[in-house]
């Protein structure tokens, strides 16, 4: 039984404090792999103001649990932590972090790269940029695509 | 004020089903005048219903990479549509 925590919020998270909750999740833990998206300064050819993050409540957590749990069936994983920001945010803001508490590093690794790569083409997020006092819908990106469909070639 | 008999007669004559809409992302930009509710049996059907009047909304709608949910599964357009049941177009994701 895995300890999986998901959540989406306005505020701010503390990486360290999300780290240590990892930590001490058991005494078998033996690798935490943590990773946190910073909201970039630039999109396309110019600096952005802001960045607004909108999504679809109730739809993206359980799109996010559906992912944790295909990570707990393909690693094994003691636990893990997703969490994504939405709303207002500035330049270098923190966005979203996964964390992933496993007996071994390998684990601990690809569970949270796979996390992310899923989270970034099935859940339910939308970007909004403000440059120069217009906003614009962030594209998707065909390489995040690509990110994800080297996960599913490799699914025995 | 409408009597109980009419209110049943609408309930037994009606063969679509009241639905709810949301639009996310840029799909948002284009169906600000879009009522919140719309009788249809289909997802394509609300998309067939929506085009008289809001062209640049359906073009949207069309893309290929447009998904839609019922009730906040994604589902295939021709999936069909219950009473109160929340229809939402999904364009590309972009968090993380």
């Amino acid at each position: 039984m895995s300890l999986n925590s998901i959540r989406i919020q306005t505020h701010d998270f503390d990486l360290a404090g999300e780290y240590q909750q990892l930590r001490e999740l058991s005494s078998t833990v033996g690798a935490v792999v943590t990773f946190t998206g910073l909201v970039r300064d630039f999109e396309l050819d110019g600096s952005i103001d802001s960045l607004s993050l909108q999504h679809y409540p109730g739809m993206t957590e359980t799109l996010l649990q559906e992912i944790v749990d295909q990570a707990n069936k393909r690693w094994n994983l003691i636990g893990s932590t997703v969490i994504h920001r939405v709303g207002e945010l500035l330049p270098r803001d923190q966005i979203v972090f996964v964390g992933v508490a496993s007996q071994h590093r390998a684990d601990a690794f690809e569970a949270a790269q796979f996390v992310m790569d899923y989270l970034k083409t099935k859940a339910t997020f939308w970007k909004q940029v403000s440059q120069d006092g217009k906003q614009h819908w962030v594209a998707s990106k065909d390489s995040d695509i690509d990110a994800v469909a080297r996960w599913d070639a490799n699914n025995d | 004020m409408e009597s109980q008999e009419t209110g049943v007669q609408k309930l037994v004559t009606r063969t679509t089903a009241l639905i709810n809409l949301l639009f996310f992302g840029r799909l948002g930009d284009f169906s600000k005048d879009v009522p919140a509710t719309i009788e249809a049996s289909t997802p394509a059907e609300i998309r067939q219903r929506l085009s008289a009047d809001y062209p640049a909304l359906v073009k949207e709608l069309s893309e290929p990479q447009v998904l839609v949910s019922v009730n906040q599964m994604i589902v295939g357009w021709d999936q069909p549509l219950a009473d109160g049941s929340e229809v939402a177009f999904l364009p590309p994701v972009t968090g993380g």
